[in-house]
């Protein structure tokens, strides 16, 4: 009777430790999912040096606080404005660009700058659909003037993503995956 | 003193001994022990199909008045006997003698409560047979549900985890077949990862038994009980199919049980369940990717012999389960937005389909358990390893459709020893003792919200009962003894480590006095203590579901409760009428709650996320479950349950979160009468009334949550069943239509009802066939 239960604790023991060992390391990545930096880089129409202004979050939601820059722009300008988006969870950091530019027909940036502000945002590019999708665009300045302009990125979850031309930055048939408010100088 | 006893017993709802005017049979009998020809008083009679149940008295004799002409199954059980089941044929009045197999030469599992059968010690609820059968194809929440004080925890239709008297997650023990389920059961939307149909018996117990399984059941243990492997060498097997209707899910379930021919001490069960459902519809539209399926399967050997007896236990369980699409929420504009809606977008409605999509979640639960028994004389030996694995994996929507790993991918694996000792029952004692092992470890990849860490606990208890006469006296002690490793792995690789020791002790004691057949009154008090668990030290992350930011707190401290139940029933002893009234006070210090902090926003990315930490508050929550039921006319019986709860933050003199609404049902069943090919009919209408749950926090101060509790509500219910001979094998019917009158309603502790309405009409049809 005993030897019978010695033998059942000795397999149960010999397959705890066959389980554990099996399991050990298991390799930890990180979440590949998550964007930490907004790169806004500003190409003064007619030649001049790019401006380039960020939003970066480098440890991801949580941890230390994130840093945002102002965006400076000379008055009375137009700049053809490029975003960069990049995970610097990893090393080397990662451009996640190409995948929201893949993905186009269930993304798109929305640009909403603040009244009195003086900032016009025009000509977004366009997904393979035609619908517009934002990576670029053009922005002109007015007089001088400070202000907020917010960029906000939008994923379509269903399937198909229905993204539409005329859907608003709230609509309910997406949802946010990006919005950063940034403050705004024109001197 | 020798008396008579003839308890009809009730453990929750009372079934009906079936009466009319040809239902005037009469079936008494006689229990004895085959061997010794004792006779067996305090033996447990139960009609399987009827559900009531009579007691032998000093003579081992019984009698059951009043019974129909018709097929009956008799389970006959005793302490320390193994339980026979006898078919028999009723036309005329019968006598039987009944011989059960005593504990010397064979050996059984017996529940904590060795007094199965008679009455309830203290705070003890079952599922009735049918309670059981109606439930089945659902979850086992939703069978949990059917008890009065117990309710749901819900993410849509598909996830739900039991509330008991206002608690849940960590402070509810879920027993799967004697071993404490470890999984990641502190998520809302993490529920259960046990197959309902491994279940034979679905009890909720509270009180001096749930120290067995641990010092933090402040909530109660709930038992998921299998059939115990039978001993005769007779072959068993059942088949179960389920359709339902509103979600075309359907369901099947096998089991088969038999002993090897050159060995009957060796006996073996195989059992699996399949299941499938699409979309579900609420009664206005249809809610795309909530879809679900689960793949389970279970083996059971037993070997027995003489004074010994080992069992060996493996169950796999998988599931796969839609999350709504319309409920992705990206941050709290967002969710601000989706609330502000009746309805979800189109888009996200509509599609009448299986496929399964993100964000969805897998979970896969594996446990394997050896378990021995030795009888040495008097004395009862039970040696329990188990093992369990838990893979949970979370599905977000992602940019990146090429990507197919989850977001959130948590496993945990968890070892237990258990070793029990039962003394032998003396001078009207009975007594246990035993203690437990475990060890633990978490690991976590991709998304961080827990870390990874290793836990080590050791407990110990004792458990004495007394009972003599109308008296029925209960204690226990319990202490344990936990250790957590985290490694803490925080993004760009900076681990931080921390290490905690908790030491948390129990005590329960339990008074039960029943003068006569009819009354029972009884009284307990348990102290309980838990640790706090890693999620509620550590978590650290964006919680998609409720668009939050949630933050563990790394100083909590143990929880303790100290829970008084008084309790009082009454049985008329001709069967007409009864009541059951239980009321309870737990009072919680240190109570680990969710803690809104407006002030300090956390910034991502994708905007500011309300910051959630846990926090510690005294609680107090205070209720009552009653249920009171008649037969007015023959056949007819009429049942009503009503279970109050009211739960304080005593720090903050403010009313506690996410508890459940009050609630009163009614439910009227009509046993037809008659014999012939089909027996044991019944038709039965339940109506549900939810009330407003009136009891939230105070909103005007700190924003506690987002959408005022919805409206009450009022449901039908629709069962019928019979049971028919198709080749001389029984075959069991059941239809049932689940929200009969396709009601638009939105429940408080469902966390969809920010988003969507609950789940319209649902008819479906379930069969039992015995091989």
């Amino acid at each position: 009777m005993t030897m019978q239960i010695k033998k059942i604790f000795a397999m149960f023991l010999l397959l705890t430790t066959v389980l554990v060992s099996c399991k050990k390391d298991a390799h930890e990545h990180n979440d590949e999912e998550v964007i930490t930096t907004l790169r806004v880089t500003f190409a003064p129409v007619g030649g001049g040096n790019n401006l380039v202004y960020q939003y970066d979050d480098a440890d991801g939601p949580g941890g230390n606080q994130p840093t945002k820059e102002e965006i400076v722009l000379q008055p009375n300008k137009s700049y053809n404005v490029t975003l960069q988006l990049l995970n610097k969870t990893v090393n080397p950091a990662e451009d996640k660009t190409d995948e929201i530019r893949q993905e186009g027909t269930s993304h798109r940036f929305y640009y909403e700058p603040a009244a009195g502000s003086n900032i016009t945002v025009s000509g977004l590019d366009n997904d393979a659909n035609g619908v517009a999708l934002g990576l670029t665009s053009n922005w002109v300045s007015g007089a001088a003037a400070t202000g907020k302009i917010k960029i906000t990125l939008r994923h379509y979850g269903g399937n198909p993503p229905s993204k539409a031309a005329n859907d608003p930055v709230n609509s309910n048939k997406s949802s946010t995956d990006l919005e950063v408010e940034f403050n705004t100088k024109i001197q | 003193m020798l008396r008579v006893i003839l308890y009809i017993s009730v453990f929750f709802v009372p079934s009906s001994p079936v009466m009319g005017q040809e239902c005037s049979i009469r079936l008494a009998g006689h229990v004895e022990e085959s061997a010794t020809g004792e006779k067996l008083i305090a033996a447990t009679i139960r009609i399987k199909e009827t559900g009531s149940q009579v007691v032998t008295d000093k003579k081992g004799d019984f009698v059951f008045d009043g019974l129909c002409p018709g097929k009956y199954t008799l389970v006959i059980s005793h302490i320390g006997c193994e339980s026979i089941e006898r078919k028999i044929l009723l036309d005329k009045d019968l006598h039987l003698d009944l011989f059960l197999i005593g504990i010397h030469s064979d050996l059984k599992e017996v529940t904590v409560d060795a007094r199965r059968g008679t009455r309830n010690s203290g705070f003890k609820k079952e599922l009735s047979e049918r309670q059981l059968e109606q439930s089945r194809g659902g979850t086992l929440g939703d069978a949990l549900s059917k008890i009065n004080g117990v309710t749901l925890l819900q993410t849509g239709s598909t996830i739900s985890k039991p509330v008991i008297h206002g608690l849940h997650s960590n402070r509810i023990l879920t027993i799967n077949n004697g071993v404490r389920q470890e999984g990641q059961q502190w998520g809302n939307e993490h529920a259960p990862e046990i197959d309902p149909f491994i279940a034979d018996k679905l009890v909720v117990i509270k009180g001096v038994d749930e120290l067995r399984y641990g010092s933090d059941a402040i909530g109660g243990v709930v038992l998921v009980e299998p059939k115990a492997l039978g001993t005769n060498t007779t072959k068993r097997t059942e088949v179960n199919a389920a359709f339902f209707s509103n979600n075309l899910q359907y369901v099947l379930s096998a089991v088969h049980e038999q002993s090897l021919r050159k060995n009957p001490n060796f006996r073996y069960r195989i059992q699996g369940t399949f299941k499938k459902g699409g979309n579900a519809a609420t009664p206005y539209y249809r809610l795309n990717n909530t879809g679900s399926e689960e793949k389970n399967l279970s083996l059971t050997a037993g070997w027995k012999k003489n004074n010994f007896s080992t069992e060996l236990f493996y169950s796999h369980f998988s599931t796969r389960i839609g999350i709504f699409t319309g409920a992705h929420i990206g941050n709290l504009t967002d969710l601000i937005n989706a609330i502000g809606s009746d309805r979800p977008a189109d888009i996200f409605l509509g599609e009448k389909t299986y496929q399964i999509r993100r964000p969805s979640q897998e979970v896969a639960h594996h446990l394997i358990k050896s378990k021995s028994i030795l009888q040495k004389k008097e004395h009862r030996f039970t040696l329990q390893l188990a093992g369990q694995l838990n893979h949970r994996k979370e599905f977000d929507i992602v940019r990146n459709p090429s990507v197919t790993r989850p977001q959130m991918d948590l496993q945990i694996f968890t070892f237990s020893e258990e070793i029990i000792w039962e003394h032998p029952k003396k001078n009207n004692f009975s007594g246990m003792g035993g203690i437990s092992l475990s060890q633990q470890v978490n690991n976590y990849s991709g998304r961080y919200f827990i870390p990874s860490y290793t836990a080590f606990s050791t407990g110990a208890y004792y458990i004495e009962k007394w009972k003599k006469h109308a008296w029925d006296l209960q204690a226990g002690v319990r202490f344990d003894d936990k250790r957590i490793n985290t490694t803490r792995l925080k993004f760009n690789s900076d681990t931080i480590s921390y290490k905690f020791h908790f030491t948390t002790y129990a005590a329960s004691l339990f008074a039960g006095y029943s003068p006569d057949n009819s009354w029972q009154l009884y009284a307990s008090l348990a102290f309980s203590s838990r640790a706090p668990h890693v999620n509620e030290l550590l978590s650290d992350g964006i919680h998609h579901g409720t668009a939050t930011y949630e933050k563990g707190d790394i100083g909590l401290r143990p929880e303790e409760s100290l829970h008084t139940t008084v309790g009082i029933r009454f049985n008329h002893p001709e069967g007409k009428f009864g009541w059951d009234l239980l009321g309870y006070i737990n009072r919680i210090n240190h109570f680990i709650y969710q803690q809104p902090q407006p002030a300090t926003p956390v910034l991502t990315i994708s905007g500011a996320f309300p910051l959630i930490t846990y926090r510690q508050t005294d609680a107090t929550l205070r209720g009552f479950d009653a249920s009171a039921w008649i037969k007015p006319v023959n056949n007819i019986e009429w049942v009503t349950r009503y279970s109050f709860l009211a739960a304080r933050n005593r720090t903050t003199n403010d009313w506690l979160i996410w508890m459940p609404a009050n609630r009163l049902s009614n439910e009227w069943t009509w046993q037809i009468p008659g014999n012939g090919s089909l027996t044991n009919k019944y038709v039965s209408l339940e109506w549900l009334h939810v009330m407003q749950q009136n009891r939230v926090p105070d909103n005007s101060v700190t924003k506690q949550d987002y959408k005022e509790p919805p409206a009450a509500y009022h449901l039908l219910h629709f069962n019928a069943g019979t049971t028919i001979q198709l080749f001389k094998k029984p075959v069991t019917i059941g239809i049932g239509i689940r929200n009969l009158l396709n009601t638009v309603y939105r429940d408080y502790l469902n966390s969809m009802r920010y988003f969507t309405d609950e789940q319209g009409i649902n008819a479906s049809i379930r069969l039992k066939i015995e091989l």
